[in-house]
């Protein structure tokens, strides 16, 4: 029993960073932009379906990674260009409105277009199988989805941290007014930031097509996991992200075992439990 | 105009005049309305679109029923026992709508048939809870598939006998009143056949991430992983299943899996070798189901799936009974329907009067390789068919 309840704790780390990787984009856009982006699941559904056709098409699972983010990320940029960048100044609840406006659009047109019954894509032949360590069991495509996105979450934050582009962001976040009087054009670089977290959307979605396929009402569900690990970890907090993908990894993991029919409730138990000791999440600031 | 011709008008037109309104519509030749119930937009819209795909059929066979023109009207459930049940009191109250057919989720039909018998109407529908016919029933209200019984005798028992060695089952089951039913069915097979029932995974109606009930289901170390989930739920633990090599180490059965649509969504590769439950399936070689082949690939253009033929069959069970009947009258058609015997898409189908269940075969299909596939849809192949209804008596149902 023992063994089973560790091989839980190490399945809900895996799915921890893949649940990472979904809330990343989101807590970039809300961190540097201050913008709550609700299209974000729509955005992943997007990226499961370009990555489905890309592969039906070609049958190369990467060319699909290396696709979809970029056609996501051209069409988030054209969407902040032409409509959000007029709601920046917005209180949030406009912020919503318009982007879940966005995210019905773009699931209806997904049903429009590929159908509404969802679509399968097959793990790619070199990450088929799984890795068996004594009683342990768990498949090489998750443990290269838990190795992509750690390295996803590595480049992110030398992006953000360590270039020019992530210091002229950081302080566009902090003043719009200061960093624009300094010659940048700063409403080019938040469609830049916009269309950056998009593509992080984009990415988690296609990664995880072999997971769940292409489904078309797939939105709302990855929006609500992509929320409770962003409240967790703090809004906008990168690391926060990361330890609140793991946490609610591990906890529906863990809890499957200990109380399946309770394992998607006690992801929102344990947001409960952080808001109430931490109202701004683990890494949040007031 | 001549005087003798202008007077036999006149009075022609004043009698027609003073006729009273129920006589004066059946001349005028007033539609009538058949209403299908179908989760058109929403989480179940991929079933809502094919039900109402076999509906169309069935209304086009019949252009004029009684010598009215049949005007068919689909109300959009929208996947929603709310939303449907106030669009059907509407329907019944504003339209004097009595015949209704479909339903995709069972909440929504149990909520629908509590309204439709109480306007002395009839509905009849394919879902999956077995208060339909059990201790929810009622004079208006049947039922076309197959009820949990039938499908775990139909699938475990010819399995067992297919699988000698196989001694050691594991269920992953959605926790509400239809998984709930099919595990207890299970439980008692096993227990009669005398295996071990190793173990139970239960989760909640929104799980999709199914990676930790799995590692539950391999640490049991089972001879078969038998899955209770349907819908989106049980497609992402068979993927999650097959990325988990879990084929390799064990069988798995699909107990009520929703057919073709969902086997075209998950390809032969996931397929391959998995036992599937289905009520019904395009190949099965009856009289009807050849004619509804034709008629669906003649103006679809594809092959009739689960939803298609179950609400073609219910719509067309239920407008023949009409014409039967020479009948609009609600208590009188569910009247005629009841003990009615008719070809359906799964040979000779009947409904039993005891509980307005429909008796059909449900079949245990397995997945095919790519390799073995004649065309795109043939997916699986016919292992055992075969009917299982609990009797009268122990569905809870008193119409009797």
């Amino acid at each position: 029993m023992l063994n089973l309840y560790l091989f839980q704790i190490l399945n809900g780390l895996g799915l921890g960073m893949i649940y990472f990787l979904i809330a990343v984009g989101l807590t970039i856009i809300f961190g540097l932009l201050n913008f709550v982006n609700f299209a974000h699941g729509a955005f992943f559904l997007l990226g499961a379906y370009i990555c489905y056709t890309a592969v039906s098409l070609t049958g190369n699972f990467w060319l699909a990674l290396l696709l979809a983010p970029l056609v996501v990320a051209a069409l988030a940029w054209v969407i902040e260009r032409v409509l959000i960048q007029r709601i920046y100044h917005l209180p949030h609840m406009f912020q919503i409105l318009v982007t879940l406006g966005i995210a019905l659009i773009i699931q209806e047109a997904s049903v429009m277009i590929w159908g509404p019954v969802g679509k399968s894509v097959a793990v790619p032949e070199l990450l088929r199988g799984v890795l068996v360590v004594g009683d342990f069991i768990y498949p090489y495509y998750r443990l290269f989805l838990i190795g992509f996105s750690a390295l996803i979450g590595l480049g992110l934050w030398l992006l953000l941290e360590r270039t020019r582009f992530g210091a002229l962001v950081r302080a566009g976040s902090e003043s719009t007014e200061t960093v624009s009087l300094l010659g940048t054009n700063i409403f080019r670089l938040f469609s830049m930031t916009f269309a950056l977290g998009v593509a992080l959307a984009g990415v988690a979605g296609v990664l995880f097509a072999p997971l769940r396929g292409a489904q078309p009402f797939v939105g709302p569900e990855i929006l609500g996991i992509a929320f409770v690990v962003v409240v967790i970890g703090g809004m906008g907090s990168f690391g926060g992200a990361l330890v609140g993908g793991l946490l609610v990894g591990v906890v529906q993991s863990l809890m499957t075992t200990l109380w399946p029919q309770g394992a998607s409730l006690m992801i929102y138990g344990a947001m409960a439990a952080v808001i109430l000791v931490r109202p701004y999440g683990l890494f949040g600031r007031a | 105009m001549q005087r003798r011709t202008l007077l036999k008008a006149s009075l022609t037109a004043a009698a027609a005049l003073s006729l009273p309104l129920s006589v004066r519509s059946a001349f005028a030749a007033e539609p009538f309305t058949f209403y299908g119930l179908k989760s058109m937009s929403g989480a179940f819209a991929s079933y809502g679109k094919f039900a109402d795909m076999g509906s169309r059929l069935a209304v086009e066979q019949h252009p004029e029923i009684l010598g009215r023109p049949l005007n068919y009207k689909v109300i959009d459930t929208e996947g929603n026992a709310g939303k449907a049940v106030r669009k059907v009191q509407e329907a019944i109250q504003q339209d004097g709508a009595r015949f209704f057919q479909g339903c995709t989720l069972s909440s929504s039909a149990l909520a629908v048939a509590k309204e439709v018998d109480k306007a002395g109407g009839v509905f009849m529908t394919p879902v999956g809870a077995d208060e339909v016919t059990g201790k929810d029933c009622n004079k208006a209200t049947f039922r076309w598939s197959v009820p949990t019984y039938g499908a775990i005798r139909e699938t475990l028992v010819p399995l067992i006998k297919l699988l000698p060695e196989a001694k050691r089952w594991y269920t992953i089951t959605p926790q509400y009143v239809f998984g709930e039913a099919l595990l207890e069915g299970a439980k008692t097979v096993l227990k009669d056949k005398g295996l071990e029932h190793v173990g139970n995974s239960f989760h909640s109606l929104q799980e999709q991430e199914f990676s930790g009930y799995l590692t539950n289901a391999i640490a049991a170390r089972p001879d078969v992983l038998v899955l209770l989930n349907f819908g989106s739920q049980s497609s992402n633990t068979l993927r999650q299943a097959v990325n988990f090599g879990i084929k390799e180490r064990m069988k798995v059965l699909l107990v009520w899996s929703a057919g073709l649509d969902q086997f075209q969504e998950l390809g032969s590769d996931l397929l391959e070798g998995v036992y599937l439950g289905a009520q019904y399936w395009h190949q099965v070689d009856t009289p009807l189901n050849r004619e509804l082949v034709k008629l669906t690939q003649a103006k679809y253009g594809i092959n009739p799936t689960y939803p298609l033929a179950a609400d073609y069959i219910s719509t067309k069970v239920m407008l023949d009974t009409i014409v039967a009947t020479g009948s609009f009258d609600g208590p009188t058609v569910a009247k005629a329907m009841q003990g009615l015997s008719y070809d359906g898409p799964t040979g000779k189908e009947s409904i039993r009067a005891g509980d307005h269940q429909v008796i059909k075969d449900y079949y245990l299909l397995i997945g095919k390789a790519a390799s073995e596939m004649a065309d795109k849809d043939d997916l699986a192949k016919v292992l055992s068919a075969g009917q299982s209804f609990p009797p009268v008596d122990a569905t809870g149902c008193t119409l009797a």
